[in-house]
Formats: structure tokens, sequence, C-alpha cells
């Protein structure tokens, strides 16, 4: 029994309010990612869960049991830091060994369970070696493995591949996904990194400012963002914005002079202003005239397999196309942009979404 | 062209590098030169005769100079082993209770988040603006009340309130500089707050507290004023003061004083040496990253 229960909790530091009321329910075996602009409160909230941070309201529940007040060292959980925080005096093994040797556990259990540990992330030949004598992913791997060592309920890591350089950060993203495969452990997962969110994730909590925006799997949260600010986070780059008038029932808009386009969504009301969204992989190009705007290529970025064509489009600002890698559109080019409906966001002016009348094939 | 061009060039800053060298290696010989010169000049002549030290100074002891008797001196007359041990006795017990309370206390305002943790802060550190000689008549009298006076202890005391300051001040900003998560992680691991002070924090400011020893030592194994003041009795006297009685009125026995003197450089020197290695230590393993 690892499930974890957030209710109403909430932080702060004497009048600060830093966390306004959390619920999440995390089920057992689950990967939750927490993600979210820095200082949301992301690490907070983990902080919280390890019992690093006292909780000014709401209880945690681990595996049934309220753990408000109980010591990090029991709550079952093994944390894994930004910096490994490595005891740099110590080595491999005996960082591994560490919480064991202190809970005083027999020499021989521990031997056995930091070889498994070892085994698993590939550290049978760095026992013997310091931590000033690893590279980064070495670290981030024995810092990982002081956690497997403690068999924890929960494992919770705070942003562990912030420090790893580009090339790095994929490959330890892989090992964590398997890790998790052969651990079946719940495990929560703090990140700024979206990449990382989608692809590790069970689930992601979008937190702002201290609030969950949306919780759900990584494909909800890219195909039906429930308002503007989970649109524009989840997604590289992000989702295109327009200003929109609208007209008949409230779901048929124009905008930047274009003809009306029928959003497929709800209709909730039909006054004030709204703003649509599109994702740059959702735009289609056409001939000039053809598609519903006509625009000019301010700059084309070209990746190789891809292209991303920039437009400057009136009060939002930068509108990004992308399209393949052989595309031949120069700056100053004229081009019809195409919004196919299905791809169409709306949002009224608090930035909540209009509910899709139909759910993506892939979301059940 | 070009050819000649380029290897000019080369020549010219290659000059350039060795003349650089040259001086700021000169620079340096010079200030060792300066800063040795007294020592070199007192151990010398503490192996030479009262005659050889006045003739010639600056002399190396030779046929007609050279004596022993400076040292004879010192190991037969007066009680030099007690000054020695009790030199050790303060110097040492002071030094470890300012690295012990020091460390704690800076652990303490860098770490915990209370009420007047800033204002204790500037009153800790207060103490380094303060000389503590301007309290001698107060520290005088409360020592005689709490019958202190001519005990070790007292100069203990006091040695280590005058080394606090600086000690908590040093590592309290070094202490800030040391890795939250890693206090944390040891938090997890299930360590009480005293375990994660001895087991984790300290080692790592192992090469400051060596720093803050080295400072703290030499003032504490040099200071004359309080043991004159507080512990002039014979049991208690430390090698500065002991020195003294070979310091008369109308005559200076200087060989006796330049030979105690000499032997009083040694026990300071191995202390440092003990730090120094700590101190290297601790510069290359800052070197790397994490």
């Amino acid at each position: 029994m690892s499930e974890l229960t957030l209710q109403d909790v909430r932080k702060s530091y004497g009048e600060a309010k830093v966390i306004h009321g959390v619920d999440l329910q995390i089920k057992d075996g689950e990967f939750v990612v927490f993600v979210g602009p820095s200082g949301c409160g992301k690490s907070t909230l983990l902080r919280m869960i390890a019992g690093l941070e006292s909780i000014t309201g709401g209880d945690v529940v681990i595996g049934g049991e309220q753990v408000n007040d109980i010591a990090p060292a029991d709550r079952g959980i093994a944390m894994v830091f930004q910096s490994y925080a490595l005891y740099p005096h110590k080595d491999v093994y005996g960082n591994m060994a560490f919480a064991l040797r202190h809970a005083g556990e027999d020499k021989a259990v521990i031997e056995d369970r930091v070889r498994k540990a070892a085994d698993i992330l590939g550290l049978q030949d760095l026992l013997k070696r310091r931590p000033k004598e690893l590279s980064g992913g070495q670290r981030q791997r024995v810092a990982i493995g002081r956690a497997i060592v403690r068999d924890p309920e929960i494992f919770l890591f705070d942003e562990p591949l912030s420090n790893l350089d580009a090339a790095l950060r994929v490959q330890m993203r892989v090992e964590i996904l398997r890790l998790h495969q052969r651990l079946e452990t719940t495990m929560v997962y703090v990140t700024h990194d979206q990449v990382e969110a989608m692809t590790l994730a069970d689930r992601i909590v979008v937190l702002r400012d201290g609030r969950i925006e949306q919780v759900g799997t990584p494909l909800e949260l890219y195909h039906h963002p429930e308002n503007r600010f989970v649109a524009g986070f989840i997604g590289s780059p992000r989702m295109n914005f327009l200003a929109a008038e609208r007209s008949g029932d409230g779901t048929t808009v124009t905008t930047q002079g274009s003809a009306p386009i029928e959003v497929p969504v709800s209709p909730r009301d039909t006054q004030g202003p709204v703003t649509l969204g599109i994702r740059p992989e959702h735009v289609e190009l056409v001939a000039p005239g053809a598609g519903d705007l006509d625009a000019r290529v301010l700059v084309a970025e070209r990746l190789g397999g891809e292209t991303f064509l920039h437009f400057d489009l009136g009060d939002e600002g930068d509108f990004v196309v992308k399209t393949d890698g052989g595309a031949t559109h120069q700056s100053g080019d004229t081009v019809g942009l195409s919004f196919p409906p299905e791809a169409l966001h709306l949002f009224d002016a608090e930035g909540m979404a209009f509910a899709p009348r139909e759910r993506h094939a892939l979301i059940g | 062209m070009t050819d000649t061009a380029s290897s000019n060039r080369a020549r010219a800053s290659r000059a350039k590098g060795v003349s650089t060298r040259v001086a700021v290696h000169g620079v340096l010989a010079g200030y060792t030169l300066i800063a040795i010169f007294p020592v070199v000049l007192v151990i010398l002549n503490s192996f030479k005769n009262r005659r050889g030290i006045f003739t010639d100074p600056l002399g190396l002891p030779g046929e007609g100079t050279f004596s022993l008797e400076g040292y004879a001196t010192v190991l037969t007359q007066g009680d030099f082993a007690t000054y020695f041990s009790n030199s050790l006795i303060v110097t040492v017990t002071a030094l470890f209770l300012i690295l012990l309370l020091g460390a704690m206390a800076a652990h303490a305002l860098a770490e915990y988040r209370f009420r007047f943790n800033t204002l204790l802060g500037i009153y800790l550190i207060l103490g380094i603006m303060v000389p503590i000689r301007l309290g001698t008549v107060a520290i005088l009298e409360l020592m005689v009340d709490l019958n202190l006076v001519n005990t070790l202890l007292a100069l203990i005391l006091v040695y280590t309130a005058q080394g606090l300051p600086v000690a908590v001040f040093i590592l309290t900003e070094f202490m800030r500089t040391l890795s939250r998560d890693i206090k944390d992680c040891a938090r997890v691991d299930g360590l009480s707050e005293y375990r994660i002070f001895f087991e984790v924090v300290v080692p790592l400011i192992r090469p400051v507290l060596a720093t803050v020893a080295v400072f703290s030592m030499i003032p504490i194994w040099n200071d004359l004023w309080f043991p004159l003041i507080l512990a002039s009795g014979d049991a208690t006297k430390t090698v500065t003061l002991g020195v003294q009685q070979f310091i008369g009125q109308y005559t200076v026995n200087w060989s006796a004083v330049l030979a105690s003197l000499s032997i009083a450089i040694l026990p300071v020197l191995g202390l440092y040496a003990l730090f120094s290695r700590q101190l290297i230590a601790g510069i290359t393993s800052g070197a790397v990253k994490g």
C-alpha cells in the first residue's frame, strides 16, 4: 500500500502563501510528474511530501496513514536531489549504505541490498570511488541507487536531471523509465522541463502559483488543456494564441480578418472576447488566399529535420508554424495559413477552455 | 616574411613571459626574506654566547661565539617543561572549544530559520570590533569572584571568548554556501540534527576549520597580557610569560631569551603543519565541482 493522498494541503511562510490548498490522489505504482514554471511551488510541495517542509494546513496521507508530523525517515520515502547531495567524504558504497547503517541494519543485508542496487544501475565497478571521481551521470546514478537501497514505498525526485548535459539527460530519462517499470513503485517527480514530464509521466500535475491548474495524462494535457496556461505550457514550441471575435452561438469566430471559423467546442455563452489557440505543428501551409489567413514569413529557422516559420500576427506577437525540413519558404514570402477545426482551442476571457465536442481518439 | 614576423612575435612574448615570471618570483622571494629574517636571526643568535650576540648580531655562530649556554639555562633554570605544557593545554583546549562552539553556532545561524537569527548573528560577531582587552578589569574581577585566578581554566575561557567572534563569522559565511540538499538528504536518511552536524557538516567544513584554527592559534600562543594578569603563578605560567624571567630590570639574559623563543616556535610550527595539510587537502577537493 503506497498510495499518496494530498488533502487541501497548504503552506505559508508567515503572511506569504505558497501553496493554496492542493488536492491530489496518487495511485500505487503510478508515476506522477509535477511540472510548472519556477516559483510555482512544485518543489515545495514535494518537500512537504518528504517531510522537509512543515505543513501549514491539510493532510499528507501515505499508505492510508496521515504523516503530517512524522519524520522524513519514517515516511517510507526516498528522495533524489537535483544537486545529487552525495556525501563527499564517503565512497559510493558508503553513500549507498549510509542510511541502512544508520538504521542499524544487518551487515549482510546492507551488502546484499547495495550490490543489488549497484547491479540495477551498473555501478558495480565504481563502489570504491569517491563522488569527486565520478562523472555527473554516475553521480546521479549513485544518488538514485542510494534511494533504491532504502526500498521505499515512494520515490521522490526533485529535478534530478537538471544538472546534466542534454545528451546525458535523455539517457538518464530512459533509465528512470526502465527503473519505474522494473520496481513498479510509486514515483513523484518534479521538473520544469515539459519534455521530461511528457515522456516520463503516467499523469502530469501542472502547477502555477501554488495551485493545480490541471491533472491528466500527457496526451490529455496536450490535446485537451483546460485553460490557456496549460495550453501554453505543454508542447514545444508553445501554442499560438490569436485574439478573436465571436458570432452565431458563440463558437464561430473570426480572427485577423479571416472568414468565420467554426470551432468544434460546446457553446457556453455568446458574448465577451475569446482567444483562439492552435499548436505550431497543426497549422497547415497553403497557397496565399487558399487558407484562413495570409501572412508574411518573418524568419525561417531551419533545424534540418524540421523548419519553424515565424510570423508577426498583430497583438499576440510571435506566431510559429512547424513544417518539414524541406520547406522552401524564405523570409518575406507570403503564405496562406489553414487551421484544421479539430486542432483549434477556444479560451474565454479568464483563459478557461471551452470543452471539445469530441475527445481525441487516443484518449479514452 | 610572415614566418620571421610570427617567430619574432613568439620570441617577444616568450621573453615577456620570462620577465614576468622573474618579477613575480622576485617579489615573492623578497617578501619571504623579510618575513623569515627575524625568525632566522632569533634562531642564529640563540646558538651564540652573550659576547657573540652583541659584537656580531648578524654573524653565523662560529669559533668563540658558538655556545649552548642559552639552552642550558632554559632547560635547567625555571620550569620550562611546565610552561610548555601549560601553553599547549591552554592553546589546544581553547582551539577545540572555539572550533566546536563556533561551528555549532555557525551551523545554527546558517541552517535554521528562527526569530532574531540576524540579531543573534550580529551579537556574536560584534566581538570582532571590540577588543577583548578593553574588558580586562571586568574579566579579572569576574575571575576573582569565580576563584579562577591562577588557573589554566581562566585562560582557556578568555581565549575561547576571544576567538569565537571571528570563528563564527568565517564559519557562518562558509556554511551558508553548503548545499541544503545534502543536509535534507541526511534528514531523509534518518539522522538527528546533531548527527547531521557531526557526520555530514563537519567533514564538509574541515578545510575551513583548519583555517580558523590557524588564525586563532597564533594570538593565543603568543599572548602575554592575559597570562600576566590572570595566571602569573609559577604553576600556571605559559611560555611567553616564562621567558620574562630572563628579562631583568638591569640585565637581560639574551641567550636564554632567544633560546626559549626558539624552542617556543617548535610546537606552534607542528600544529601549523598539521592544519595546513588539511588546508591544502581542502583547497584541492574544493577544486572539483560538486
